[in-house]
């Protein structure tokens, strides 16, 4: 199936004279190892943060939303803003895992395992929200279709939000299982290198008993295909479908057939952006630098402008519609509530073109896709454009719609909100934290699997077959198998 | 048989008695303690005894354990009293009487406790209508600051010791000071009082007082009396400044009055015309063909030059925009002579009386005002008042008593009031609250709140309206006669008091009872009286102290009643403080209202400018200004509200009020009353030179709504609110049903090919790709006609009382949290300075395609058969995507425990504002309706067209077996309505009001927002403004022109 052959063109995926354990033994380090005193502080700091978002959750169940500054106009503010902006981190790592693994893109296998799991935990973050934002939290239950006791009472199927149900639900389970499924050898390494009877022990327990047989070894290949295949669409669907609670709905500037692929294009631009925040400080960290390397960072920088340009054109597009329909709601919302400065929200919008479509246009300089400082501090910037999307979408839509006697006063977020905001970087960032005190970061058996093809010092073992006779390149293609 | 019986031993066969005694026992082997088995049974607890003992001491124990437990107690109706069914509602006619107002109403008592007042429909006077006030008025009952005992010193006494110890103090010259009083046996039981104490005398006190209009008809035809207005009759109305919408002397019953001439017959339309003069924006002047601004010392040069213009003379005197405005009066008032109708808020006596030369000229006495038939609102004398403060200061006074008056709050000189007091030996208040006043008597004898009492009130001559209890007095009050009866001397109650006077001219008890079941007393045929003749030398001497009158060139102050505050009565009840003013908007406070121009030089905001215009709007906090005149001086926040004139700003009164009256008082607003001037002892409520100075700091102003332009650069909006003049109408009658089918033309197949009406009537079916269906059976329908709404707001209140709307206080108002179901939206058009307004009452539109039914994801929200929009609270989880899918943004949420319905214990204290937590107090919530759910917190909740209402109609109608009739069914703001702008019915029923509203007015009719598809169920008629005709038909020929070219 391989290529056992990689053209000398391209850089190695790995880097360093690597054998089998050396990789072993770099990744797992960090396992085996006493966390750093950076790691305590920064998980410090993350209990912090999800302790406080977990009083402010307490507040606004007991006391109500009304902890929020929402109000009669602005039913959603910050709230919806941080799903959609968590949801659409959650992204990257499945897009990486996936839709790269079915494209056969052998990069990814430095950045999957981290980028999954920011996924499943940028998933779990974004699940708080829809949850929390009910004013009878107590009652969530009520969207889930189970048969019941009142009668024919049924949930709503037209209903974009039970959609989102479905969709978020359905991605975090495929996620979820992609993510352990990949680990299940990782674990086994970890189980076999394990110097106490309880590491062994659990570690034995969450290997699921991988003895790194042949057949496992198949079976692992196809589950991972299997639910490549699944998780692909659902890359798309998911976040389809989160634009759908937008799409369907009436008000001027969330009504558009855009949605859909402009979401999508938002969300894998912000889910790589997040995943280079995240892997640019645990390549430093934990020295893995080898394994998640320089070309990695430019590939993804690649993804970067890509969809940043996408997402721009996906503006231009609005607004020139705006004034091309001649909807006067339309042309209001986005002309005036949105792309005037003064205009109360204007700044949102000029932040958001500023962050999302503008300065990631940088990364048409390769020094600059390369240059690790200017992609982190671009990577952040990203994640703030993209924040401020989803609330320029959200908000400006809102706060003037069709009926001027209920244009909203200025809505600001309460301590609260932002506390709950807050809280769910504590939960990510909690999260992330312990994955990378006991989790391999890195799908070794995948590295493995490159290595000798991509890594640094094996590439040039191999003939170099771009200076190859024609003929004898075809004899030996021929003659292959 | 007995040979046949089998046995098995000869025991049995024998009947031995060691057999008999085997067979007997039950226990065939020995027991362990047979010995002791007689014992066991006698013993004091045997095992079933045991067995409770434990059971109860258990359920004790688990009971005395759980000591937060709340106890509720339900009492069962062991002896039920007659004529009360539990959840049948009675009805008692009884009459809302405040401080001279009165309107006849029915009270709606459920088990026992009065919780909703409607318009009493058998008065000619209101036809059923009422206002924000008396709607709010039965939540005054259930005040938590009614003091429940009367107080010798502030200290709680008996009646006894406070008789006993009145009795020893009154002599002679004792003061009786109260608001006016249209009681005819209060009358009779204050003389009675008087003529027992010698050299005593009974003053009328009004905040506002109508001493001027009083003084000039008394100058002018020789008769202190205030005639009656019939607006109905005027085809030409022109107000200087009189709020006769809102404020003014009987405003229900001049809005029914006013909106008949207003309301337009398509086929034949006309209508009155109402040209307002006005300084300050209010809500008379928004509901004006035309308005024209002027500062207060302007009015009275506006009326002489009226006069002269009536009389064929040159205008002069005035200004070049106020010229224009008097030759347009005079020419609207001359043109309908004998059908026109002048009126003005001055409290001067000169203006009032060359007002009365205008009526005269223009033939309005004896056909628009009507002297035979006097209106008894107000009959208070401001200088008769000024002239008793000086004899309490002079020492003249012994004793004084207070009923309805509160001078320490209302008066402008308090100080002086206060003082004076100081010097009274004996000072009675019958006061339900601890009031200004009341707090420097000695003696508080709290009177019953009216729907506690007996008594009658004749408002208007010869229309007599009854009060009768609709529940026992709820703490230890006394009615105000009663005690003057018992220190008179005189044994009756007051109660058979009224009852003996009435019995003996209806003709005996059972005359009495009748009348009182219809709570009202009309005269038999009205009186018409040959119009008076006029005094011309008053006259004379009027318009040379009018000319006399020099105008100011600073800026000016005008003093103003807020429709739900009034002179401050309404300012301890929550109803009406959160009820927003018809025309700023505000809630809570009261503030300076400026004129945008006055905004740009005084504060640099210049509407005009988009960005400034919405940093003004919508951030709440407002700059403080401080306003000071003649000395005094007073800090409140700044309103910019166009239709205010360039020079004037406006403070209204009614706030401020002290903290003993309520939590809702606290905090809310200043006394502007200090700032009143005197002149020659009347009080006037505007003054000249002021000084406004900015004083840097800010202060939040809970508004409920914010303005901005709502035209786009892609063209005009034009699907919220329709209006257009009368000219335009009768050129092109068509031109609303023209532009609603441009606005969605595009939208239907073939649609192009479509006449207008086509265009109209196929909308429903071809603007969409799904299916229609028909709705047969019952569909609910409401009409809400533009022209007879004048923004007054009692259906909001009627709502809030109908459907335990919740009050959530100001901090959550300023949050955009208020809860109303039913709200008046408020617009301007044309220019900044002095615009066009329109208000439109908007509730839950009950779309048949609605955008909030298929958002939501457990399907709280759904459509009736009916074509209600319903809301199941208990399915709703509270996503709020509902509210942000509704265009019409009606649908609102319960963002705390605002009611206490909550199941989460204390989640209230220090999250929801105090007046909110008063609100659900035990003794407030008696004003609840059992018939709708309170809502919790965290669902969604909305109008429901009063579907408690539409269920008990259709039951009643099922239960007599015949079809449901418009006359079954009022929903709550539709009965409040003064004006009857709101008609509700059964849309599918062709005899039915609705359908004949809709029928009757083809050319009128729109529906918000229609373009979207969401097919409302509410119809509005177009607001039609008798404008000036000339220059609008002249315009419209011009278009015409425009287009044929």
């Amino acid at each position: 199936m391989h290529l056992k052959y990689e053209s000398q063109l391209r850089e190695p995926l790995v880097y360093g004279n690597k054998t089998y354990a050396q990789v072993t033994e770099d990744i797992v380090r960090p396992i085996e190892a006493k966390p750093s005193r950076l790691w305590y502080i920064g998980f410090f700091i993350a209990v912090t943060l999800l302790m406080f978002g977990a009083y402010s959750v307490y507040r606004e169940v007991t006391y109500g939303i009304g902890e929020w500054n929402l109000n009669k106009t602005i039913g959603w503010g910050w709230d919806i803003t941080n799903f959609v902006w968590w949801v659409g981190i959650g992204h990257a790592g499945t897009l990486i895992s996936a839709v790269l693994l079915l494209f056969r893109q052998g990069w990814r296998t430095g950045v999957n395992r981290a980028a999954e799991a920011m996924t499943i935990f940028a998933v779990m973050c974004a699940g708080q929200f829809p949850i929390f934002h009910m004013g009878r939290v107590w009652m969530a239950f009520f969207v889930m279709p189970y048969p019941n006791s009142r009668g024919p009472l049924w949930v709503n199927f037209n209903s974009p939000l039970l959609w989102d149900v479905f969709a978020i639900s359905t991605y975090f389970t495929v996620s979820l299982l992609f993510w352990y499924s990949g680990l299940l050898p990782d674990f086994a390494t970890v189980r076999d290198r394990a110097f106490t009877k309880l590491r062994k022990k659990l570690y034995g327990i969450a290997s699921f008993g991988w003895t790194g047989s042949t057949k496992h070894w198949q079976r692992h290949e196809s589950l991972s295909l299997v639910l490549a295949g699944l998780s692909t669409p659902l890359v798309l669907s998911v976040h389809t479908i989160v634009s759908f609670d937008f799409a369907t709905s009436v008000i001027p500037g969330w009504h558009t057939t855009i949605f859909p692929p402009y979401f999508v294009a938002g969300a894998i631009f912000s889910g790589f952006a997040m995943v280079q925040t995240l892997l640019l400080i645990v390549r430093k960290v934990f020295g893995l630098t080898d394994y998640i390397t320089i070309g990695h960072i430019d590939l993804m920088n690649k993804v970067i402008v890509l969809t940043g340009s996408i997402v721009g054109i996906a503006y231009l597009t609005e607004l020139f519609m705006g004034w091309y329909s001649q909807n006067k709601y339309e042309g209001y919302t986005f002309w005036y509530s949105r792309a005037y400065l003064f205009s109360p929200y204007g700044w949102s919008y000029w932040g958001m073109m500023a962050c999302n479509v503008l300065s990631p246009q940088i990364f048409w300089s390769k020094k600059m896709r390369r240059n690790v400082f200017v992609t982190f501090f671009m990577s952040i910037i990203v994640n703030i454009g993209m924040w401020f999307e989803r609330f320029v979408i959200i908000v400006t839509s809102l706060y003037r719609d069709y009926l001027p006697s209920s244009w909203s006063v200025y809505y600001s977020p309460s301590i609260w909100e932002i506390g709950f905001y807050a809280g769910t970087f504590g939960l990510f960032f909690t999260c992330f934290f312990l994955f990378a005190k006991y989790f391999p970061v890195i799908a070794i058996a995948e590295i493995k699997y490159v290595l000798k093809r991509s890594g640094e010092s094996y590439k040039p073992g191999f003939d170099a077959i771009e200076t190859q006779p024609l003929d004898k390149f075809v004899h030996d293609h021929a003659h292959a198998h | 048989m007995e040979q046949n019986k089998n046995w098995q031993s000869f025991g049995e066969l024998n009947k031995s008695a060691a057999y008999n005694q085997e067979v007997n026992n039950e226990f065939k082997e020995e027991l362990p303690f047979v010995e002791d088995h007689s014992g066991f049974l006698q013993t004091k607890a045997p095992r079933r005894d045991f067995l409770k003992y434990l059971g109860f001491s258990t359920a004790a124990a688990a009971v005395a354990a759980s000591c937060e437990m709340p106890i509720k107690k339900a009492i069962p109706f062991a002896n039920k009293p007659e004529d009360i069914v539990p959840g049948i509602a009675d009805y008692y006619a009884t009459t809302y009487v405040q401080d001279g107002d009165v309107i006849s109403v029915v009270a709606k008592v459920r088990d026992g406790r009065p919780i909703k007042l409607e318009g009493n429909t058998l008065s000619p006077i209101t036809g059923g209508g009422t206002s924000a006030r008396v709607q709010a008025a039965v939540l005054d009952l259930y005040d938590t600051a009614r003091l429940r005992f009367p107080t010798i010193a502030g200290k709680e006494a008996t009646f006894e010791a406070v008789d006993k110890a009145v009795a020893a103090e009154l002599s002679g010259n004792i003061v009786i000071v109260t608001s006016t009083i249209t009681s005819p046996t209060t009358k009779e039981v204050v003389a009675k009082f008087l003529a027992k104490y010698p050299g005593s005398k009974h003053v009328t006190y009004d905040a506002v007082s109508f001493t001027g209009m009083l003084l000039a008809n008394e100058a002018s035809y020789g008769k202190r009396v205030i005639p009656s207005y019939h607006f109905e009759k005027a085809k030409a109305i022109v107000s200087l400044s009189a709020d006769f919408l809102g404020t003014w002397l009987s405003p229900v019953e001049f809005a029914r009055q006013y909106a008949i001439g207003k309301r337009i017959d398509e086929k034949n339309p006309a209508m009155s015309k109402h040209i307002h003069f006005e300084t300050v924006a209010s809500m008379t002047g928004s509901n004006a063909d035309e308005k024209y601004l002027c500062r207060p010392s302007e009015m009275g040069a506006i009326a002489n030059a009226l006069l002269t213009a009536v009389k064929g003379g040159e205008v002069i005197g005035v200004d070049a925009k106020l010229k224009a405005g008097v030759e347009a009066a005079a020419k609207a008032l001359l043109a309908n002579k004998g059908t026109a109708l002048v009126v003005a808020g001055s409290n001067n006596k000169d203006i009032q009386t060359v007002v009365n030369a205008i009526n005269d000229a223009i033939g309005a006495n004896g056909t628009t005002i009507d002297f035979a038939t006097t209106l008894n609102y107000r009959q208070g004398i401001d200088s008769d008042f000024a002239s008793l403060v000086d004899d309490m200061n002079a020492g003249k006074v012994n004793g004084i008593l207070f009923h309805g008056a509160n001078p320490v709050y209302s008066w402008p000189a308090a100080d002086k009031v206060k003082a004076g007091l100081a010097k009274v030996k004996t000072k009675i208040s019958f006061s339900s609250k601890v009031d200004e006043t009341a707090a420097v008597c000695n003696y508080v004898i709290p009177d019953h709140h009216f729907l506690e009492s007996w008594g009658d009130a004749e408002a208007i001559t010869g229309h007599i309206s009854f009060i009768q209890p609709t529940i026992a007095p709820l703490f230890k009050t006394r009615a105000f006669q009663d005690s003057l009866l018992l220190w008179s001397g005189d044994a009756t109650v007051y109660t058979n008091y009224v009852k003996n006077y009435w019995s003996a001219k209806l003709g005996g008890e059972a005359g009495w009872n009748k009348t009182l079941q219809d709570g009202v007393l009309n005269p038999a045929t009205p009186v018409t009286a040959a119009a008076p003749a006029i005094n011309a030398s008053a006259v004379t001497a009027a318009v040379a102290a009018v000319s006399a009158m020099k105008a100011s060139t600073k800026i000016e102050l005008a003093l103003y009643e807020k429709v739900g505050i009034g002179a401050g009565q309404g300012a301890s009840n929550p109803w009406l403080q959160e009820l927003p003013d018809p025309v700023t908007r505000a809630t809570w406070d009261n503030y300076i209202i400026i004129s945008p121009a006055m905004a740009k030089t005084l504060l640099n905001i210049d509407l005009s400018n988009a960005g400034q215009a919405d940093a003004y709007e919508v951030h709440p906090p407002k700059q403080v200004v401080k306003l000071t005149v003649e000395g005094k001086s007073i800090e409140l926040p700044v309103l910019i509200i166009p239709g205010t004139h360039p020079q004037t700003v406006g403070i209204a009164v009614g706030y401020g009020r002290a903290e003993s009256l309520g939590k809702a008082v606290i905090g809310s607003g200043k006394n502007a009353f200090p700032l009143a001037c005197m002149n020659n002892g009347t009080v006037q409520f505007s003054c000249a030179d002021v000084t406004l100075t900015p004083t840097g700091a800010t202060y939040p102003v809970a508004l409920t709504q914010t303005h901005f332009r709502y035209d786009t650069t892609q063209g005009n909006r034009t699907e919220v609110m329709k209006e257009l003049t009368l000219a335009e109408y009768k050129h092109d009658p068509k031109e609303i049903i023209k532009e609603r089918a441009s606005e969605y033309r595009g939208q239907m197949m073939g649609g192009d090919k479509m006449s207008d009406e086509q265009v109209l009537e196929n909308f429903a079916k071809d603007a969409t790709i799904y299916p229609v269906y028909d709705r047969p059976g019952i569909k609910w329908g409401m009409s809400v006609d533009l022209n007879a709404c004048n923004g007054c707001g009692a259906c909001v209140v009627a709502c809030n009382a109908e459907n335990n709307v919740s009050i959530v206080g100001k901090p959550e108002v300023l949050r955009g949290h208020e809860m109303h179901w039913l709200r008046i939206d408020k617009y301007f058009s044309g220019d900044m300075e002095n615009p066009k307004v329109v208000f439109q009452p908007l509730m839950c539109q009950h779309c048949d395609n609605a955008p909030c039914e298929n958002v939501c994801p457990v399907a709280a929200t759904n459509h009736s058969s009916e074509g209600l929009n319903q809301m199941t609270y208990n399915r709703c989880i509270g996503t709020r995507y509902c509210a942000n899918n509704c265009p019409f943004k009606v649908r609102r949420f319960n963002w705390a425990d605002y009611t206490g319905a909550d199941s989460f214990p204390d989640n209230q204290e220090g999250i929801v504002n105090d007046v909110v937590m008063n609100m659900n107090d035990d003794l407030t919530r008696m004003v609840l309706n059992p018939d709708v759910t309170v809502r919790s917190r965290g669902v969604i909740e909305k109008c429901s067209f009063c579907v408690q209402r539409l269920q008990a109609a259709k039951l009643d109608a099922k239960k007599d077996a015949r079809p449901m009739i418009d006359s079954d069914i009022k929903v709550a703001c539709q009965q409040s309505c003064p004006t009857n702008a709101i008609m509700f019915g059964n849309a599918n029923d062709k005899h039915s009001a609705i359908t004949k509203v809709r029928v009757d007015n083809p050319n009128r009719s729109f529906y918000v927002l229609e373009q979207l598809h969401v097919l409302p169920n509410v119809t509005y008629l177009a607001k039609v403004r008798n404008a000036d005709e000339a220059e609008h038909v002249e315009k419209a020929e011009a278009k015409t022109e425009k287009k044929e070219a």
